[in-house]
């Protein structure tokens, strides 16, 4: 690891979460999911292409910044595809040496019978880059939305999560890509989610620090229980652990890029601290709200099911478990803390 | 999301290697908990004669002039291995930046040398009988003499104190203002060799020796041993806090036993389990979480909170892989003996690790402070 510190102009930071918060407060009910009003005044941003070169088109930004993008929309409640048009299929395409243009984008990995499942924002993208199954190993096509057979979806998170279908023919010319390109894509699709969740949980904390402070029973605010307080204080726990370590994973995506195998290890280290995390998070943020925290007009919601939603997504959380202890057994007793720490 | 990390440099990364390659040596003497139950002074002159002591004390005071940093390396390194650290932990971890900020120019001659070159050995003097978590109310006291103070009181659970030379001794010096708790205690540099002191042995619940009751009858410091500002005892006690609460021991006390899980793990004995990984999925996030507050510190920036936040998950997790191996049959008999006996070990030293320096429910209530919720 050399020496290098990644931060993010906190300037830039203010701009993404005030975009996101102004969207946020125009509807009634969220979460909001955005629409093409949003998804232009992001590009107008430049916003949208963040990671993309600057002479494709892109803002010539980095992981950490498209980090912080990806938690300013999750914690304002704000679904958008940022992370899957800019880092997920617009990547892919780069890496199989594909043009991009300025649709808007997803990805869908199907299977040999050419279906994908849980496709996100597949129903609302112009085009999807499919990543299909050819020959023992991938290839890549770019197509139209239109010309693949989409069946809508929503997830526990409100967002688009489609089945997609492609036939034979439209898949027929993709471009084979080497096994590395599709784990580097399921790698950082793995790291999105996990930004997320980490987001979520962070809000989830600011709610429930508000709620105890303002709710009065038996006299005094919840804050003064001293059981609240522990509830509340194990949500912050959780919630610094699984941005720790999702901050170590964006960083060594930042700097060391996903082909690097401290790399992989630090994705299923966040995404395990994460999905935990977001065990206790969600618990106690319910308990500690009540009753109001289970209806639809408070926004608990908005971050406690999508934090459920996200952490299962692109590998489940016992699945992540599983890499870390696999990861752990092959290094063996004296390998385990040079790869914890190295 | 704050993503800077401290600098991983080149030199930082060799002298982990370095101490790896030293603690590698060593691996007979390893064990669970060995900052509290590895005493072992040849080790530690060992580790003094490679400068690995005394890191940060500056070199006209017998030191090595390092960064926090670097002793945090060194000292993660030691602690993973389990390596036999107790001996000088006290005087290493606390007695070092504590000396460093209030000492007289007198004491830190007196002391840090020594501590640096692992001759010299400390304990703690703060928790008595009737004051655990509740640090303020403490009864010894101190009262003025010729030429100085005298002592008296008991002290509990001054780990190492029937081998250490001397304390630090947390005592009441004014009378007790109920209004203001925190004011008229000062801290008292206490030769444990010096008359009045008697030290008696507490067993752990498996008759080993760690800790002791230190009694204090009217026992004479001089007015040169007076540490830092009369009076002021509160805040210097709690100043350092952060430093001991964030410090890699706070989640690598059972590191030796997860690696050995992990070891049995991959040969068969033990069969795979989903919360190996979760456990050490953790103690990765941990050690992020621990270097993080380490930098921090290291740019003199405030860390109160995050190091509670460390203290909390990680000793919690460290008894968590005690649990978890426990619960897949490391303990047995039939097991290697390794295995058993780290096994065994972390299951007897397990609830200290979340009473020790500040119990999880103390370091909630600091958290949710600062939550704003009291």
């Amino acid at each position: 690891m050399s020496d290098t510190v990644t931060s993010v102009d906190a300037d830039l930071v203010a701009m993404m979460r005030q975009v996101f918060l102004d969207a946020r407060e125009k509807v009634e009910e969220g979460p909001l999911v955005a629409g093409e009003d949003l998804w232009s005044e992001l590009d107008e941003l430049g916003l949208v292409r963040l990671t993309g070169d600057e002479d494709s088109g892109g803002s010539g930004a980095g992981w950490a910044e498209a980090a912080e993008l990806l938690r300013a929309a999750a914690g304002a409640g704000v679904r958008v595809p940022l992370g899957e048009h800019d880092l997920l299929a617009c990547r892919l395409l780069a890496d199989a040496g594909l043009p991009a243009d300025d649709a808007r984008r997803t990805v869908a990995e199907l299977d040999a019978a050419g279906t994908g499942l849980a496709v996100p924002w597949a129903s609302t993208a112009g085009r999807i880059v499919l990543l299909v199954p050819r020959d023992g190993g991938y290839a890549v096509a770019d197509v139209a939305a239109g010309d693949v057979r989409i069946t809508p979806g929503t997830g526990a998170s409100e967002e688009a999560r489609d089945t997609v279908y492609a036939a034979p023919a439209v898949t027929a010319g993709a471009t084979p890509v080497e096994h590395r390109v599709v784990a580097a894509y399921r790698l950082r699709a793995a790291l999105v989610r996990g930004v997320q969740v980490s987001a979520a949980l962070d809000r989830i904390l600011e709610l429930t620090v508000e709620h105890v402070r303002d709710r009065v029973q038996f006299g005094r605010p919840l804050a003064r229980f001293q059981a609240v307080q522990h509830l509340v204080a194990d949500i912050a726990c959780e919630a610094e652990l699984a941005r720790a370590a999702t901050g170590a994973a964006v960083e060594l995506m930042a700097v060391a890029g996903p082909d690097d195998p401290r790399t992989a290890f630090a994705v299923a280290v966040a995404r395990s601290c994460a999905g935990h995390a977001a065990s206790v998070a969600v618990r106690n943020a319910h308990q500690a709200l009540g009753a109001i925290g289970t209806t639809r007009e408070h926004r608990l919601h908005e971050y406690t099911r999508a934090a459920l939603a996200w952490r299962n997504e692109f590998g489940a959380v016992r699945e992540w478990d599983r890499r870390v202890a696999a990861a752990a057994a092959d290094a063996g007793g004296s390998g385990l803390w040079p790869l914890v720490v190295d | 999301m704050d993503v800077t990390r401290p600098p991983r440099t080149d030199s930082l990364a060799a002298l982990r290697t370095e101490v790896r390659e030293f603690v590698a040596d060593h691996t007979d003497a390893a064990g669970v908990d060995s900052w509290l139950v590895g005493w072992d002074e040849e080790f530690t002159r060992e580790l003094a004669a490679r400068r690995w002591l005394g890191m940060t004390v500056p070199v006209e005071y017998g030191g090595h002039g390092r960064t926090h940093l670097e002793r945090f390396a060194v000292t993660e390194e030691l602690l993973a291995a389990g390596a036999p650290v107790a001996a000088h932990w006290i005087a290493d971890r606390q007695i070092v930046p504590s000396l460093l900020r209030y000492g007289t120019e007198e004491q830190k001659r007196r002391y840090l040398p020594a501590i640096a070159a692992g001759t010299c050995f400390f304990g703690i003097g703060m928790s008595e009988p009737d004051s655990g978590s509740d640090l303020a109310s403490v009864r010894t006291r101190a009262t003025r003499a010729d030429g100085g103070w005298t002592i008296t009181g008991t002290k509990v659970w001054t780990s190492g104190a029937h081998r250490a030379d001397a304390f630090i001794c947390l005592a009441r010096s004014e009378p007790l203002d109920p209004a203001h708790r925190h004011a008229g205690l000062s801290q008292f540099l206490v030769d444990l060799r010096s008359p009045g002191v008697r030290i008696r042995p507490i067993h752990s619940m498996d008759g080993s020796h760690h800790f002791n009751e230190v009694h204090l009858d009217g026992v004479h410091v001089p007015d040169d041993m007076v540490f830092g500002t009369l009076g002021e005892g509160w805040t210097q006690v709690t100043s350092e806090l952060a430093f001991e609460r964030s410090g890699p021991e706070r989640f690598l006390s059972t590191f030796p036993l997860l690696a050995e899980c992990v070891e049995q793990t991959r040969l068969g004995t033990l069969e795979p389990s989903d919360d190996t990984g979760r456990l050490v999925a953790r103690v990765a996030g941990l050690h992020r979480m621990s270097s993080d507050v380490a930098g921090r510190l290291e740019r003199g920036e405030r860390a109160d909170v995050a190091a509670a936040v460390v203290k909390v998950l990680g000793t919690s997790t460290e008894g968590d892989v005690a649990e978890h191996v426990d619960l897949l049959g490391g303990g047995a008999r039939t097991q290697p003996e390794r295995l058993r006996r780290f096994t065994e070990s972390a299951l007897v030293q397990r609830p200290g690790f979340t009473l020790r320096g500040g119990t999880s429910e103390v370091l909630r209530g600091v958290i949710a402070r600062e939550l704003g919720l009291r």
